[in-house]
């Protein structure tokens, strides 16, 4: 550890240090402003120390490395974690409950997903991961008061429990073999033998059990559509943004620095994985009622669109892998900010009747949810369109024509049910009397505002997606000259 | 001096670490699903310890007391969580904690 590390860190100690004053001033007094304030504040912050890093590939050894991947995935995480922020403060605001603990809790489990994305060792690893999930227990069950916020996150805790377990016998495992935990040392005792020993490949399978879970792809999606129903709306747009993109960011990190797409049984899981996760995610999808469930099952085949990319595995393929993540933020963090701008003081505005006519009663927010739906349709100009063109073209590269077949098939299906959604929008509504109690308009501005920029942002990427590709090249440059 | 071959303690790891997950996955009662996973964490620590051992390296106890620290963490907030659903639901049957069907 050198003094000159601590500049590399900056981020991650801004967010350390803004937990810890956070917790401060909630003790010395409770004021939901302040402490909103100086959450948005120690995002800035840490974004504006992030810009400087671009383009370096600063390792601190063992545990850390700062690179172009790094950096992307860190001010991804950085960006989407302020824009639940956002959407937060509306949506405490009309609660009861104690709510500046909420805020700290954020900010420690931003900590731990950037901490996933720039690890290079088991252990960094480990603990980045568990400072993410335990925040995420409390996160999920936040609403104490509400029965099915304990029971998402007690389902959450043992499973996520359970597959952290999966990992680490994983990463013993790997590490009996290698006698390294640090991915280059791994990496390089790899390539000094020929055949993958079958230790190290039931490692890495137990190891994939606690990425799935992490990412909610099938078979491991079962605590998905329960987890998004019961935890706040801000914290169901919270993990399947943030918790997904972290582990999708450690995912590729690992596979490429240990060189892992020379062994065709790693694919082959991977495939399986994708095929189940974009069908299951699709099918069960199309009975939902619940529009929080809907979005868990659409997520589930989403991370499996993604997977094609991740098997493409070239340039291309972490191109797309980036550029989709970034229209999959935008796209679920609009949606799920909109359920939350919708909720009420009592429970989420979760049901699909809850829609029914939003387009007389709200245009705009009913507009935005419109274009957050088709842009998860991927219709054409909305972001999701070019990210899902950008992963059939890294498919066709590679001529995986199985998983190509599939996405096409399986984007045709999910057309259906989010049609279905934008049909009850603007379906005339029953003459029922709003029993809601109206925010301040002031209240509601950050929530308002937030959305307006998503919604501007999906849009401006549908229609010239060159900016994001230009940038998203210019950030991977030195990462993907490694690959 | 005849020390015993690394498989042996990776082999007794894993039976532990069979034992945890087969409880979690026929136990009903929350509080022993969470021994369950408790089981499982501390085999994978075992797991760890045997092969920092076969390298002569601390790397697996520091890990170990690592995964020790994570799993207090997460008892206590599991713990905490029951409580409040022990409050909610007046059981611990995990079967009763299905509002959601899931």
């Amino acid at each position: 550890m050198r003094l000159n590390d601590l500049t590399y860190l900056m981020p991650l100690l801004v967010l350390v240090g803004a937990s810890i004053v956070t917790m401060l001033s909630v003790a010395v007094k409770r004021n939901h402003r302040v402490v909103f304030g100086l959450t948005v504040l120690a995002h800035l912050v840490a974004m504006y120390f992030l810009l400087p890093l671009r383009g370096f590939t600063y390792p601190i050894p063992p545990f850390l490395i700062i690179d172009g991947w790094g950096v992307f995935t860190m001010g991804l995480i950085l960006a989407t974690s302020l824009f639940v922020t956002m959407v937060s403060y509306a949506y405490f605001e009309q609660r009861e409950e104690r709510k500046e603990e909420y805020y700290i809790l954020l900010l420690l489990a931003t900590l731990g997903a950037c901490v996933l994305v720039i690890s290079q060792h088991f252990m960094a690893l480990f603990l980045g991961l568990e400072v993410l999930s335990v925040s995420l227990y409390a996160l999920i069950s936040y609403l104490r008061t509400r029965e099915m916020s304990d029971e998402a996150g007690i389902k959450y805790l043992i499973l996520a429990a359970m597959s952290s377990a999966f990992m680490l016998f994983g990463m013993a495992l790997m590490y009996a073999v290698t006698g390294t935990m640090a991915f280059p040392e791994m990496a390089a005792f790899l390539n000094s033998g020929q055949e993958m020993p079958l230790l190290f490949l039931t490692g890495f399978g137990l190891i994939v059990v606690g990425v799935g879970f992490k990412l909610g792809v099938v078979p491991f999606h079962m605590w998905a559509p329960d987890v998004y129903e019961g935890a706040p709306a801000p914290v169901t747009a919270f993990i399947a943004t943030v918790s997904k993109g972290g582990m999708m960011g450690l995912l590729i990190r690992f596979i490429s620095e240990t060189n892992g797409y020379r062994y065709p049984s790693l694919l082959l899981i991977f495939t399986i994985i994708a095929i189940a996760s974009m069908l299951a995610g699709n099918l069960l999808a199309l009975r939902q009622k619940n529009i929080k469930r809907l979005l868990a099952y659409s997520s589930i085949a989403h991370l499996g669109y993604l997977l094609i990319a991740f098997l493409a595995g070239n340039q291309l393929g972490v191109e797309a892998v980036s550029f989709y993540l970034v229209a999959y933020f935008i796209t679920t963090l609009g949606a799920f900010g909109v359920v939350a701008f919708l909720s009420d003081n009592v429970r989420d505005a979760d049901q699909l009747e809850d829609y029914r006519g939003l387009f007389w009663r709200r245009p705009a927010t009913a507009a935005i949810f419109t274009a957050m739906l088709l842009s998860l349709a991927g219709i054409p100009l909305t972001a999701g369109f070019v990210g899902k063109f950008y992963i059939l073209a890294s498919g066709v590269n590679t001529q995986q024509w199985i998983l190509v077949g599939m996405l096409v098939l399986n984007s045709i299906i999910g057309v259906y049910y989010y049609i279905k959604v934008i049909a009850v929008m603007f379906a005339q509504p029953e003459q029922k009397p709003e029993l809601r109690k109206v925010l301040h308009p002031a209240i509601s501005f950050a929530s308002g505002a937030t959305m307006a920029v998503l919604g501007l942002l999906l849009v401006w990427i549908g229609v010239f997606p060159s900016t994001l590709v230009q940038l998203i090249r210019g950030l991977l440059v030195t990462f993907m000259a490694s690959l | 001096m005849n020390t015993l071959p690394m498989e042996y303690g990776l082999l007794l790891a894993g039976i532990l670490f069979v034992i945890g997950l087969v409880s979690l996955l026929i136990r009903r009662n929350i509080i022993f699903m969470l021994i369950s996973v408790e089981i499982m964490l501390n085999a994978a620590g075992l797991a760890f310890i045997v092969a920092g051992a076969r390298w002569a390296q601390p790397e697996g106890q520091v890990m170990f007391i690592f995964i020790i620290t994570m799993a207090a963490a997460e008892v206590s907030v599991g713990l905490a969580l029951i409580l409040q659903l022990y409050h909610n639901l007046k059981t611990l049957d995990s079967d009763a904690a299905n509002l959601m069907h899931g």
